[in-house]
């Protein structure tokens, strides 16, 4: 048995509702099937304050084992650096996750908010929000760079708005199963498995990117998403086009360009005037290319893309 | 001679979406007084502030994972109506279809994740439905809990379809949708909805078919519904019905008994050219304030809404209608029960006072013969409400699970009615101005209000449904609408009352929605609230 408890601090629920979307394994599998005890969650947990603050002692003092230590959402530090504007069980949220990681096993972040600061650490990010380990690109959040989980691992971090149910359910089940060593983490702290590849990898627009044949407005049935409606699927780690969403799509496959929700800059340019859905460019080039594609070799591949591009990309493909 | 009053503080009161904290005055082993306390602040409001005007689609759906469809609907909308852009028919059936489908998820995971487990509490167990509870809605592993839970995840694959995954798309923009779909994804949605249905709804929920629940519109037909066969006594519903006037939960967590609904899924064919004006007469669930003392309906404007801070976390003046708020808010957040213990402000009516927002107004809403003739009528509810003395936790949860028949009923009317060859999309003119959005999500009331000045937002704001419900005192001291349904709750065992939760859970209370900022103070002056 594994003891899991999930936490909340500046999050929406996103998240947990995704995990909730599970179904290979299921949420009530991992408790089933994979022998998680799921001591407390904040949507699902049976107790409710004194009973819960009781759990928690038991938990921070070494009385009761913690194995896994999830969390969602940021860590508030606001009003300067007090916390107390996310207050939980009697104390601000950011002292029981200090004392939850000392203790926990393995602690894995789940989502953007827990592992980058997310959407609330949008300028001028008003809460003080951090990330555990992360603040964006930054080092650091809320345990500090050299922060290391009894189990001797940094947080694991599982990024996305919201993270997949099934990149939760793997990490979750890899390490309540004993396969932590099976992970291989990036530079930020990320599970390979799921962040090599990247979210263009499997997009059914892949043919039309190839011929830059561009989706110049919303709701047409053809092209491609990056050239005009600002799209990072080229340069966004995840796997949104081989482990599809909700069992069904993706957003690019629905003709949503990819907002680069699993990096940590998310979301780019940080929303200001102009940059919402639409491809930032420089004298007619985007700001932002394809990853490892350079700006000369950017406009020698799209010329001959024009130049070699067949007719009927020009006409709708997704057709009635 | 009077108990002395013992004051219990509750911290956390755990599934409602996000951080509440309660304290109760207990007498005589029942409340008589209570406070809510709002316990996150994230300020999407100020981060929203000199943004693009479209932020809020990339936002908004972010203050909330459980009702971001909703969020994305509210934040279209306002856009729509201050950009003045025109709509296609398709467009609006598919954010319908998005909304719809997000609330139907909710009503499984709700009722069995966070709802039926209190069912199993130790306080129940001379009940004599008490076995059964623990077997079919024991948390993970009860036998209905399992399939409830896993299978509410079913229909949200056809938001899936529409938007690519749910939560957090953003496929509802000013002018229409992102989306193009096909005879595939049409098909697909279908067959989702009626694999919910054989699986769920009929079987489990009901025990019987959707035409014959549909066949029930008077408290009388209900009950003689349940009696009719033991599969209806037996089914959820049944076993819900039976067990909550068991354990007593039609005898507390009455409230206010004053309810509001924005109204909600526009007309196809009646709000291509949206304005905030001429909303009311769109829509095909209509909005209004119903009066349970007096028994009146009325239509309902955004113009009545007030906020009062005088109880919450601001340093301003109160009463103001939120285009007119410059919200401060302060940095050191004190619990002070005779003062300031919220994050949440209290939200008025300017004529009507405190309402109740969320699934049961909607149905006494529905039960009103005000508005348009073509408009939704639904006699049900409200009907029970009258029969059955009022509000109640019970009636409030049967009201919210009663909607699902009517939801899936208008997803299947969606998918026959799109036209796939037809436009989804007209590309908009953006323009500076001020739009409304609103919407039902499952829990009540939205709505974002928007100004645009100067190519970027000038001021946004949200008044969610918890807002309205989880509201401290407003400024004449009246209690908010779940404050004031706390009185009078027994409370069978200090040390774990349950009977808290379950009125505060019959809100589906979402706090995460609920609390913002929009002061009109930039971010760098933000920083001078703080103390050193």
């Amino acid at each position: 048995m594994a003891n899991l408890l999930w936490l909340q601090g500046g999050a929406c629920s996103g998240n947990t509702m995704s995990f909730l979307n599970a179904e290979e394994p299921s949420a009530c599998d991992l408790v089933t099937d994979f022998g998680i005890n799921v001591l407390w969650h904040p949507s699902l947990g049976m107790e409710l304050g004194e009973n819960l603050q009781r759990m928690l002692r038991a938990l921070t003092s070494g009385e009761m084992p913690l194995d896994i230590f999830v969390f969602e959402g940021t860590v508030v530090n606001a009003p300067n650096g007090t916390g107390q504007w996310n207050r939980f069980a009697g104390r601000p949220m950011k002292d029981w996750v200090a004392d939850l990681c000392k203790v926990a096993n393995f602690v894995v972040a789940i989502g953007d908010c827990a592992t980058y600061g997310g959407i609330p650490a949008v300028a001028p990010n008003p809460s003080e929000s951090v990330g555990l380990q992360f603040l964006k690109r930054a080092q650091g959040g809320a345990l500090g760079a050299s922060y290391r989980s009894k189990a001797g691992l940094p947080v694991i971090n599982v990024p996305g708005c919201p993270a997949h149910p099934d990149w939760i359910t793997q990490i979750v089940v890899a390490v309540a199963t004993g396969r932590a060593g099976d992970l291989t983490l990036d530079e930020f702290q990320r599970p390979k498995t799921f962040f090599t590849s990247f979210t263009q990898t499997g997009c059914t627009r892949n043919m039309h990117f190839a011929y830059k044949v561009s989706a110049t407005e919303f709701g047409q049935r053809k092209g491609c998403l990056f050239y005009d409606l600002g799209c990072r699927g080229p340069m966004t780690h995840s796997p949104c086009n081989r482990i599809l969403w909700n069992r069904q799509s993706s957003k690019t496959r629905a003709g949503m360009p990819c907002m680069g929700c699993t990096e940590p800059e998310f979301p780019f340019f940080d929303l200001n005037p102009g940059t919402v859905f639409k491809t930032q460019t420089v004298m007619g080039v985007p700001k932002d290319m394809p990853t490892g594609v350079d700006k000369t070799g950017y406009i020698k591949l799209t010329a001959a893309a024009k130049a070699a591009s067949p007719a009927w990309a020009e006409s709708d493909i997704f057709v009635v | 001679m009077s108990a002395a009053v013992q004051t219990l503080d509750i911290s956390p009161v755990g599934r409602v979406e996000g951080d509440l904290d309660v304290r109760v005055d207990i007498q005589d082993g029942v409340v008589v007084n209570a406070w809510t306390s709002a316990e996150l602040f994230r300020g999407f409001e100020i981060i929203l502030r000199d943004k693009d005007p479209q932020a809020g689609l990339v936002v908004t759906p972010r203050a909330c994972g459980i009702c971001g469809a909703s969020h994305l609907t509210c934040a279209a909308w306002a856009l729509d109506t201050a950009w003045r852009t025109t709509v296609p028919r398709n467009a609006i059936l598919a954010r319908n279809l998005g909304q719809i489908v997000e609330s139907i998820q909710s009503l499984p995971r709700h009722h069995y994740g966070l709802f039926m487990i209190d069912y199993t509490n130790k306080n129940y167990a001379s009940s004599p439905f008490y076995e059964e509870a623990v077997k079919r809605w024991a948390p993970f592993t009860g036998t209905n809990y399992e399939v409830g839970v896993t299978i509410s995840g079913r229909p949200v694959e056809i938001y899936a379809l529409l938007g690519g995954q749910w939560p957090h798309s953003s496929y509802m923009v000013p002018g229409g949708v992102m989306c193009a779909p096909t005879l595939t994804d049409i098909t697909r949605a279908w067959s989702i909805l009626e694999h919910f249905r054989r699986n769920w709804m009929e079987p489990m929920w009901l025990g019987c078919s959707l035409e014959r629940y549909e066949e029930i519109r008077s408290y009388d037909d209900f009950m003689a519904w349940l009696d009719e066969r033991p599969e209806h006594a037996n089914s959820d519903l049944g076993l819900f019905w039976r067990m909550s006037l068991d354990i007593g939960l039609d005898k507390y967590g009455r409230g206010h008994g004053r309810y509001v609904s924005w109204g909600y899924l526009p007309h196809e064919d009646r709000y291509n050219k949206p304005t905030i004006e001429n909303r009311n007469a769109s829509v095909i669930m209509k909005s209004g304030v119903y009066d349970g003392a007096a028994d009146t309906h009325k239509l309902m404007d955004q113009s009545f809404t007030r906020e009062d801070v005088g109880h919450a976390w601001y340093d301003e003046p109160g009463h103001l209608h939120p285009f007119d708020r410059t919200t401060k808010a302060i940095a050191k957040n004190d619990v002070d029960h005779d003062a300031r213990y919220s994050w949440s402000v209290a939200v008025t009516h300017d004529q009507d006072g405190r309402l109740e927002a969320g699934p049961l107004s909607r149905q006494l809403i529905a039960g009103g013969r005000h508005g348009e003739s073509w408009q939704h009528y639904d006699p049900l509810v409200l009907d029970m409400y009258k029969k059955m003395g009022g509000a109640s936790v019970m009636l409030r949860h049967f009201a919210r699970m009663h909607e699902g028949v009517k939801l899936y009923r208008e997803a299947e009317r969606i998918l026959r009615e799109f036209r796939l060859k037809d436009s989804w999309y007209e590309k908009p003119t953006e323009r500076d101005g001020r739009g409304w959005g609103a919407t039902e999500a499952i829990r009540g009331a939205l709505c974002h209000w928007i100004e645009v000045e100067k190519g970027k937002i000038k001021n946004y704001q949200i008044i969610a449904p918890t807002t309205w419900n989880v509201g401290p005192r407003s400024n004449d001291g009246s209690r908010g609408p779940i404050e004031e349904a706390l009185i009078g709750t027994p409370i069978a065992d200090p040390h774990d009352p349950v009977e808290v939760g379950h009125v505060c859970r019959s809100y589906d209370s979402c706090l995460v929605c609920t609390v913002h900022a929009h002061d009109a103070a930039t971010g760098e002056q933000l920083a001078a609230f703080r103390t050193a």
